[in-house]
């Protein structure tokens, strides 16, 4: 037989059946006809040898009856023409041997000596027989007769015959088998082959060739019209797949996202409540709520059911239950203000309760979810914060009260000052006068001098008293934001300075449409203490200059005035704007030394900011903001005030 | 200080209609009025000059009661000098009082004060002031303030009473 994996091919099992049904029927025959041979062997090999004992035995009988062993004999030598008969006896009535015969070369040893019981016996390679001799139905002796028997002999005859033509018909089935497999196995091979090679290379445009019309064509053509259905079903399984993929790598970002939203959600959650639970449609807890048993220290067990309802104060209980039957029964959300045991450190905090119904697709309430935020700390503070606002709007009104009460003194203060200090003055002055012209030729010119002093030092006292009254007014006068051209009026004022010493030529320049937020009558003030000033220190100058500008600087409008007179030193440029303080002699120059400080009050009470450059002997520079933004129309920049310098409104 | 009244105008023509004119001046601060007094004389107003120490002795001028009960109160003064801060009534009482009253509603007043305050303007003007002047502390200012206050009020100045 083959081998066993030579039986996976369609050719080889074809063989091996062309074989098999060849060998079966050879072997099947060959048998029959052997067994039917040899049973035929044996029956005339017995029939023929009982005939030769009946004949012999019968031709015996004269010879045993007249004891004749010459006639006994020469017929048992008739034998000698049938070789096959080896050996024969006869034995006499008494059963002693009578007379034998051996075929030549033979020994006579194979005589039995005596005779056996009557029939047949196989055995050796012989076929033995004992047949008594009858006659008158009296025995009158027996014969032995032994003869060749060549059934093992036929047998392997009968085997050679069998393999010879086994030979033959192996030889035959092979050639057949070929046959076969040119006509019928090689196109189901190349089919074979082919859908091999369609599985491997996934190509489903490959096709088979029809060689014949019988079935393998059918099977063929049905083979082809698979491809092409497989090819097509690929097809719309690959685009399917595509789909498919593409429907779970976006169901995967989708999920990601998900997932990506829920984590944000959880520790928004985490991060902006420190409860976050979950209860059933009836407002019972029915799993655990781990951030709620930790944050009240309520066991599992103690907050199941509407077990949690006891976590809160028991004064706010029974507003917290009304709130959630009429909650439970509306479908709408909670947002309470309640008091809730805090485990850890065993005090009620207040906290904000947060419910909301998750309702399924019929709009029925299928959970509660919510938060607990813990918002003690808040609203302590915030209790602090209104407490302490409190505290501040009181210390507020009682400031504005006192400061209210010390505006009233100072106005009363002022008025006072205003009416009572400025009389004596007069009076001094006044009387100087009167002594002066009464007594014209009746003093002496010291006693003049004297006079004129006082009068001089009344009328400083005077001016004193006059500023003091100004900067207090201006610190309680209620100020006003206006647009103020404050060009015109820096022209005004020096027009008024040139009508008081008409006899001075000052080089003036002012720059044309610098409009500022102001208060009118304030800025007037500036203006007229910074211009009076720049006139004033300019009058011991050969060439007197004063500038009034604008620049930028930094976002900033910066206003200037400008002069070249007498200046001072920058080393006490710090004590400038203090009241009462001056850098020069009042014999040098008249003043007060409260003018500056009007002017920076001024400046401060507008947002601003005041500051200034000089040197002695070259002149000053005072710059000042007012806080809001100026819009200064020729020039923003100093480029363009140079231009705008060409603008010069006399001298 | 009434007895120091009777100044005349100096010069010619318009003496007897100024004779006539009498002055109220209401002043508490004698060092002022006498100062007053002198600008006045200085700039040759010789019209009578009736002097008030306070509010309540003017409005007493005025109306014929107390000291000056039983004054003709037919004659008014032609101007009226007002200080604003006065002992008892104060110089805005005293004109509210006056143009309260018909026979001194028409009363030329004018505030003289030592005040620079704007309130005390204000008020003075919405009182019915007619003029409001500062009394400046030199004394020349002053006297010059004085003198073109007369010449004003007492020559050019037309008033109800004066036909």
């Amino acid at each position: 037989m083959k081998p066993l994996i030579g039986l996976r091919s369609v050719r080889h099992k074809m063989f091996a059946v062309v074989l098999l049904t060849s060998l079966t029927a050879l072997v099947v025959t060959g048998v029959s006809v052997a067994l039917y041979d040899l049973r035929t062997y044996r029956v005339a090999s017995e029939n023929d040898l009982r005939t030769q004992a009946e004949l012999i035995g019968r031709a015996s009988i004269p010879a045993l009856q007249f004891d004749d062993v010459q006639l006994a004999r020469s017929n048992l030598a008739l034998l000698s023409v049938r070789p096959v008969i080896t050996a024969a006896a006869l034995y006499n009535a008494k059963g002693s041997l009578y007379a034998h015969y051996v075929r030549k070369g033979l020994d006579a040893d194979r005589i039995p000596p005596l005779p056996e019981a009557e029939g047949i016996r196989f055995g050796d390679g012989h076929i033995k027989i004992f047949q008594r001799i009858v006659d008158n139905k009296e025995i009158v002796g027996s014969l032995y007769l032994q003869a060749e028997y060549g059934l093992a002999e036929r047998l392997l005859n009968y085997i050679g015959i069998l393999l010879a033509v086994g030979g033959v018909a192996l030889l035959a089935a092979l050639l057949l088998s070929s046959w076969l497999q040119v006509r019928v196995t090689q196109p189901i091979l190349a089919i074979a082959a082919l859908a091999r090679d369609v599985v491997k290379r996934r190509d489903y445009t490959l096709r088979a060739t029809k060689s014949t019309e019988d079935e393998i064509g059918d099977m063929v053509d049905a083979f082809n019209g698979m491809l092409t259905e497989i090819g097509r079903r690929t097809e719309a399984l690959e685009t399917s797949n595509r789909n498919l993929e593409r429907e779970i790598s976006e169901r995967r970002s989708a999920e990601r996202a998900l997932r990506d939203s829920e984590r944000r959600y959880r520790t928004l959650v985490a991060t902006l409540t420190s409860v976050a639970w979950n209860a059933n449609r009836s407002g019972e807890f029915v799993s655990a709520q781990p951030s709620w048993t930790a944050y009240t220290g309520q066991t599992d067990e103690e907050c199941r059911g509407t077990g949690w309802r006891r976590a809160f104060w028991p004064g706010d209980r029974q507003a917290l239950e009304r709130l959630w039957s009429a909650a439970i029964a509306t479908k709408q959300a909670i947002d309470y203000e309640t008091r809730l045991m805090h485990g850890p450190s065993g005090y009620y905090r207040v906290v904000s309760l947060r419910a909301l119904p998750v309702l399924d697709a019929d709009g029925e309430v299928r959970e509660w979810v919510g938060t607990v935020t813990d918002i003690d700390d808040r609203r302590r503070v915030e209790g602090e914060i209104h407490r302490l606002n409190a505290e501040l709007e009181r210390r507020v009104q009682e400031r504005t009260a006192q400061l209210q009460e010390a505006n009233r003194e100072l106005e009363a203060f002022s008025f006072s000052v205003s009416h009572d200090l400025r009389a004596p003055l007069r009076a001094i002055d006044g009387f100087s006068q009167a002594l002066m012209e009464d007594l014209e030729n009746k003093v002496d010119e010291q006693a003049s001098a004297y006079l004129t002093r006082i009068r001089s030092a009344t009328l400083r006292m005077g001016q004193l008293i006059e500023d003091l009254l100004n900067l207090s007014r201006i610190s309680r006068l209620e100020m006003q934001r206006i647009a103020v051209d404050v060009s015109g009026m820096a022209r005004q004022v020096l027009n008024e300075l040139k009508s008081r010493e008409p006899e001075r030529a000052v080089d003036v320049s002012v720059w044309e449409g610098v409009l500022v937020e102001g208060d009118p009558r304030l800025l007037r003030v500036v203006l007229e203490n910074l211009l009076g000033n720049a006139w004033k220190f300019t009058s011991k100058t050969p060439e007197p200059r004063i500038e009034f500008g604008v620049m930028r600087e930094a976002e900033r409008t910066v206003l200037f005035v400008r002069d070249n007179g007498a200046g001072f030193d920058m080393a006490y440029a710090g004590k400038l704007f203090g009241a009462f303080q001056r850098l020069h002699g009042t014999n040098e120059f008249p003043g007060t030394g409260i003018g500056l400080a009007t002017v920076q009050r001024i400046v401060h009470r507008h947002g601003g900011r005041i500051w200034c450059h000089a040197q002695p002997g070259k002149g000053a520079v005072f710059y000042f903001t007012l806080g809001t933004e100026a819009t200064a129309a020729p020039a923003s920049d100093n480029d363009a005030a140079e231009g705008a310098r060409e603008a010069r409104s006399g001298s | 200080m009434t007895g120091q009244a009777g100044w005349r105008l100096a010069t010619g023509e318009h003496r007897d209609i100024m004779a006539e004119k009498t002055i109220l001046l209401v002043e508490d601060n004698a060092d002022d009025e006498a100062l007053t007094m002198r600008s006045l004389r200085k700039a040759n107003i010789a019209n009578e000059v009736v002097v008030a120490r306070d509010g309540a002795e003017a409005l007493e001028y005025l109306y014929g009661e107390g000291k000056y009960a039983g004054r003709d109160v037919t004659q008014m003064p032609t101007l009226v000098l007002l200080d604003l801060k006065l002992p008892r009534v104060d110089g805005i009482d005293v004109l509210t009082r006056m143009r309260q009253d018909l026979r001194t509603r028409y009363i030329p007043v004018v505030v003289l004060t030592s005040s620079s305050e704007d309130e005390d303007m204000v008020r003075s003007y919405q009182s019915g002031a007619n003029s409001y002047v500062r009394k400046p502390v030199a004394f020349s200012d002053f006297a010059s303030a004085v003198h073109q206050l007369g010449l004003y009020w007492l020559l050019l100045n037309q008033t109800p009473y004066s036909k």
